[in-house]
């Protein structure tokens, strides 16, 4: 069920401002891929093209193509929410609905899908999802209550719960330890090493550390300049990009030399 | 606190060519102290080695300071690896030199090295010395095309010892076993002292180009 995503010639604008350009890049399919670069440099906002997400902002348009093992989602007549169906996210903050039950929560997407499914099927589900998210054993005796009552850590893998309960074919994480303490963001970074066996993970983070530990490919964003679009400057394979990268830019930036 | 982790880096980085410089005089005064069969250098040079040391175990102690605290990547963690190995190579060269002395030492007021043998001992110590002026070049200025000279440098080395072995073995050698092991022990300190040296243009290399050299 997990697909390739290419990117071909992507432009990325917020109005008439240019804020990525030019961006190309392969990403297989069962692979995790990290995107690491400076703020502002456009990493959020491609990982956010990849599922048409970008687009919900005032203003904001893509140029050019994402493939879907082959199928452009911003081509004719593709509907965005399936596209977001197929292609889940998991945001920096952990967002369940605060006053939904666990529960809830996890079968929230399915049932905004409009699909009917008898509560067996639904429990079979929910049970399934929070075992892949690593979370079955802490919460299976308390499903009913919120799922606000649970630690960040615990609310970051019922969002991911909630994410693959409707079996996406890839899987996009913007920063999603960053406000986590170090044993939850292992506990997402081992979920992340078992969910690989089954989707395509692209993950933006800002903890180096953490993309040469989870990642197979890096890819580096930076700014050409202040007021000027953001760019892939290279994408290879995570144990050459930090250990020897190509690309002189790409070494400063992760030996931390700015400026 | 990234400036601090950068001045420390290049301060290690300091410390190995000061290492470099240490070790090259040390063996270059053992070799003096050998042939001119001085005591007081012989034991200057035993001295100077726990310099030498100490500086060895400091430098080790800072780089795994810096790999805890610092999280060093690409080049940074190449310099840092490679300076644990190149200063174990480097500590080493030391000993060897110290070796040297206590030869000296050990056949004072008498020169450890008969006439016959003078010229070749003489000429390992002028090709150690060689070897370890282009190894504190590389070090200094990373310069890898020259640490390709240093390894034709250190085939003439084995030579030298082949040579002494050939002088030692021959019948007409009337110098005794004592001297016989002398030589013997003086040969395989020398030719150790340039294969350590070859190990530490080697590592530099590694740090350059992030590949390891053939060999």
């Amino acid at each position: 069920m997990a697909k390739r995503i290419e990117a071909k010639n992507l432009n990325i604008y917020y109005g008439k401002f240019l804020a990525v350009s030019d961006v190309n890049f392969t990403i297989q399919p069962r692979s995790v891929t990290a995107f690491i670069g400076p703020s502002g440099c456009g990493k959020s906002t491609v990982l956010r093209t990849l599922n048409r997400m970008h687009e919900v902002i005032a203003g904001a348009t893509v140029e050019g193509d994402v493939l879907l093992d082959g199928d452009n989602i911003y081509g004719n007549g593709v509907d965005p929410v399936e596209v977001r169906r197929t292609i889940g996210m998991v945001f920096q903050r952990p967002n369940p609905f605060p006053t939904m039950s666990i529960y809830d929560n996890v079968v929230a997407g399915l049932k905004l899908g409009g699909g009917r499914m008898s509560k067996s099927e639904m429990d079979n589900v929910v049970e399934t999802s929070l075992r892949s998210a690593n979370l079955w054993d802490e919460v299976r005796n308390r499903l009913d209550k919120p799922g606000s009552g649970l630690s960040g850590g615990q609310q970051q893998r019922l969002c991911i719960a909630r994410a693959i309960a409707v079996k996406p074919q890839v899987l996009l994480m913007d920063e999603p330890c960053s406000a986590l303490d170090p044993i939850s963001t292992l506990a997402i970074e081992d979920l992340i090493q078992e969910l690989k066996s089954d989707y395509t993970i692209v993950i933006v983070t800002h903890n180096m550390q953490q993309a040469a530990r989870v990642s197979e490919r890096t890819a580096f964003f930076n700014l050409a300049g202040i007021g000027k679009p953001g760019q892939m400057v290279e994408i290879d394979d995570t144990d050459k990009i930090f250990s020897n990268p190509s690309d002189k830019r790409t070494e400063d930036y992760i030996s931390g030399r700015f400026g | 606190m990234r400036d601090v982790y950068h001045d420390e880096l290049d301060d290690i980085g300091k410390g190995v060519i000061e290492m470099t410089n240490l070790v090259a005089v040390a063996m270059e005064r053992a070799t003096q102290a050998l042939l001119d069969a001085n005591l007081a250098l012989a034991e200057s040079v035993m001295e100077a080695d726990k310099r030498i040391d100490t500086l060895r175990t400091s430098l080790e102690d800072r780089t795994f300071q810096l790999i805890a605290q610092q999280q060093p990547v690409a080049t940074d963690l190449r310099v840092l690896i490679s300076t644990i190995h190149l200063t174990a190579d480097l500590e080493r060269m030391g000993d060897l030199a110290d070796h040297v002395a206590r030869i000296a030492r050990l056949r004072f007021p008498e020169s450890a090295v008969p006439e016959e043998a003078r010229d070749v001992i003489s000429q390992m110590g002028q090709v150690a010395s060689s070897l370890v002026t282009k190894v504190a070049e590389v070090v200094d200025g990373r310069d890898i095309a020259l640490a390709n000279e240093i390894e034709a440098e250190d085939d003439s080395m084995d030579a030298l010892r082949r040579k002494l072995f050939t002088l030692v073995l021959s019948p007409n050698w009337g110098r005794g076993t004592e001297a016989a092991i002398d030589m013997t022990l003086l040969g395989r300190y020398y030719e150790r002292y340039a294969d350590h040296a070859v190990a530490v243009a080697r590592h530099t290399i590694f740090i350059v180009t992030g590949k390891r050299p053939e060999r």
